[in-house]
């Protein structure tokens, strides 16, 4: 480590305000993760707001699944939430599951459904992933253009000194050889 | 007053309480009231109904009349936290969350006159809300809450205002606390709690019993999500990689998380006490990842045990014990994590400074006379209350 802590005298403030002075340095203008996850979610919301979504839309998304995905298993459809008469009803519609079937098959409806629940779920995920690699690459390229802008400034420079440092030294020679030759007619 | 009791139910606050029931026995006489449950996810019942005794302490138990229906909780759960719900909403959604045990409530209210003080543990259930209410001059709460928002529902509130006496687990949870209910007129005091000690320690039995060589860094807890373990394994991971640190990371406790396959990775299930305190003591380094934590239990017992911490820095608790102790650092990103497990790898004086400070930081707030005399304390002050507290 580039800084030295005193073993005996332990002060964890510190020790944690070097360490985020070292990240400041060792950093020099690149993001860390967390930052490029949280440009990538303002680039987001910036663009939604501008389409005038739900402002909730994306703190949703964030949050766990439950809240905006909905859930979907074998027992969805026949599940009720009116407490204890549901629980009542919840039987029933079991006690009459194989009646209902003769009139209808929902196996391939409830099927559909469950996978659809996960293929939202897996969308939601890759989409996020693709929003944040691909702010993280956008930022690598702006830092490879800025970089490239700075090497092509220095390369500038360099060839301005290397003209201005010929120019000198043919001038210097042309001077050395005029002053050497008048020197010996002096002599 | 608890909503688990058993000798096999580790960590979280069933443990705390009985930790609590078996040390305040020594001043008072004590009764534990709780549940049959012993799964906290369905609050099933599993122990028999009636009165049994563990470790001296008599156990008196309700069966909960309906298990939870986890579906059924997950949609009262949205319907209560998305939108402003009523309060008769949140009833229900409290009801859901169990333990659904009216029995348990009657119990409390018909036997009020027997006790001088019911102490209830964990505000967020069934039991402590509806048990607490019904004898609330005479209850002290030990809320054991976390920075999840749950507090914040308009039903809890009222109720931090109308308990005797508080015990808070930490000065970042009474902060939490008294901003969202303004009740600073309730007696309180930051007490936390102690820990079952071991005789002694074996650091090298324990390398020797599980073949374990060079550095690592220990877990303890449940390998969970929600613990803080998924980000744990992948700057861990990445750390490894970045750095080719020969650090490995073992792992105690029940797993519902895949463990990643990495040689490095060891996770050794679920050990005795004994072999946990031998680990904690051949460690380097305990981490501690999770981020909603009221105490943090095992990092107290890696302090008492001379191991320095890293912490989970967005976990307020946590990032204010450290430094209070000077016995831990604490990452909020991946480029801190790196950094601190760095710092404390590299330099072994400072994992044991760090270390030392933790076991005087142990000492002077957790030892178990310095949790009973702040107990007794808080009792007392409740039994002189004159007035009744405003709520």
């Amino acid at each position: 480590m580039s800084f030295e802590i005193r073993s005996d005298q332990v002060d964890v403030e510190e020790i944690m305000r070097q360490i985020r002075k070292r990240i400041e340095e060792k950093r020099q203008g690149l993001y860390s993760d967390d930052e490029i996850r949280e440009i990538a979610e303002r680039r987001l919301d910036a663009v939604l707001d501008a389409h005038e979504f739900n402002s909730d839309f994306i703190a949703d998304f964030r949050s766990e699944a439950a809240g905006w995905n909905f859930q979907f298993n074998p027992e969805t459809v026949y599940r009720s939430s009116r407490g204890g008469v549901g629980a009542l009803l919840e039987r029933t519609r079991r006690l009459l599951r194989p009646i209902q079937k003769l009139f209808w098959n929902p196996s391939p409806m409830i099927a559909a459904l469950s996978r659809q629940s996960d293929l939202n779920r897996y969308y939601v995920h890759l989409l996020h992933n693709l929003a944040v690699e691909l702010t993280r690459l956008n930022l690598e390229l702006q830092d490879l253009k800025n970089r490239n802008l700075q090497l092509q400034g220095r390369l500038e420079l360099q060839e301005r000194r290397e003209k201005t440092l010929e120019d000198m030294v043919v001038y210097r020679t042309d001077a050395e050889q005029k002053g050497g030759s008048g020197g010996q007619g002096g002599a | 007053m608890v909503q688990r009791y058993g000798l096999d139910i580790a960590g979280g606050a069933e443990y705390h309480c009985r930790l609590v029931a078996e040390h305040m026995a020594r001043h008072a006489q004590v009764e534990v009231i709780t549940t049959c449950a012993a799964d906290y996810i369905t609050w099933a019942n599993h122990y028999p109904e009636g009165v049994e005794t563990l470790n001296g302490i008599p156990v008196r138990r309700f069966r909960v009349k309906r298990p939870r229906d986890p579906d059924r909780f997950a949609d009262w759960s949205e319907r209560v936290f998305r939108a402003g719900a009523d309060t008769e909403a949140q009833l229900k959604w409290l009801e859901e969350e169990g333990p659904f045990s009216p029995r348990l409530v009657r119990h409390v209210e018909r036997h009020r006159a027997d006790h001088d003080f019911f102490v209830f543990f964990s505000y967020r259930y069934y039991s402590t809300y509806h048990g607490l209410r019904a004898v609330a001059d005479k209850a002290l709460l030990v809320p054991t809450a976390e920075d999840d928002g749950v507090y914040r529902l308009p039903l809890f509130p009222p109720l931090f205002r109308m308990p005797r006496a508080i015990v808070y687990n930490s000065v970042e949870e009474r902060g939490m606390i008294q901003r969202a209910s303004g009740n600073q007129a309730v007696a309180g005091e930051v007490v936390g709690v102690g820990s079952a000690l071991p005789a002694g320690l074996d650091p090298d039995g324990f390398r020797a019993r599980h073949g374990i060589e060079g550095p690592f860094g220990l877990y303890v807890g449940r390998i969970d999500e929600n613990k803080g373990c998924r980000q744990l394994f992948d700057f861990f991971g990445r750390y490894r990689q970045q750095t080719g640190s020969p650090l490995r990371l073992l792992l105690i406790g029940k797993a519902v998380l895949p463990i990643p396959r990495d040689p490095a990775v060891v996770h050794l299930g679920f050990v005795s006490d004994q072999e946990k305190w031998d680990a904690l003591a051949a460690s380097d380094l305990l981490f501690m990842p999770s981020r909603l934590e009221s105490l943090s239990m095992v990092t107290l017992e890696a302090w008492w045990a001379g191991r320095p911490v890293l912490a989970n820095g967005k976990c307020e608790v946590l990032r204010g014990q450290c430094l209070r102790s000077n016995a831990g650092l604490y990452y909020t990103s991946y480029d801190e994590f790196v950094e601190a497990l760095g710092l404390l790898e590299g330099d072994p004086g400072l994992r044991l400074t760090l270390g030392r400070n933790g076991r005087r930081y142990f000492e002077e707030n957790y030892a178990w006379d310095v949790i009973e005399a702040k107990y007794l304390r808080l009792l007392r002050a409740a039994g002189a209350a004159a007035a009744p507290v405003a709520v």
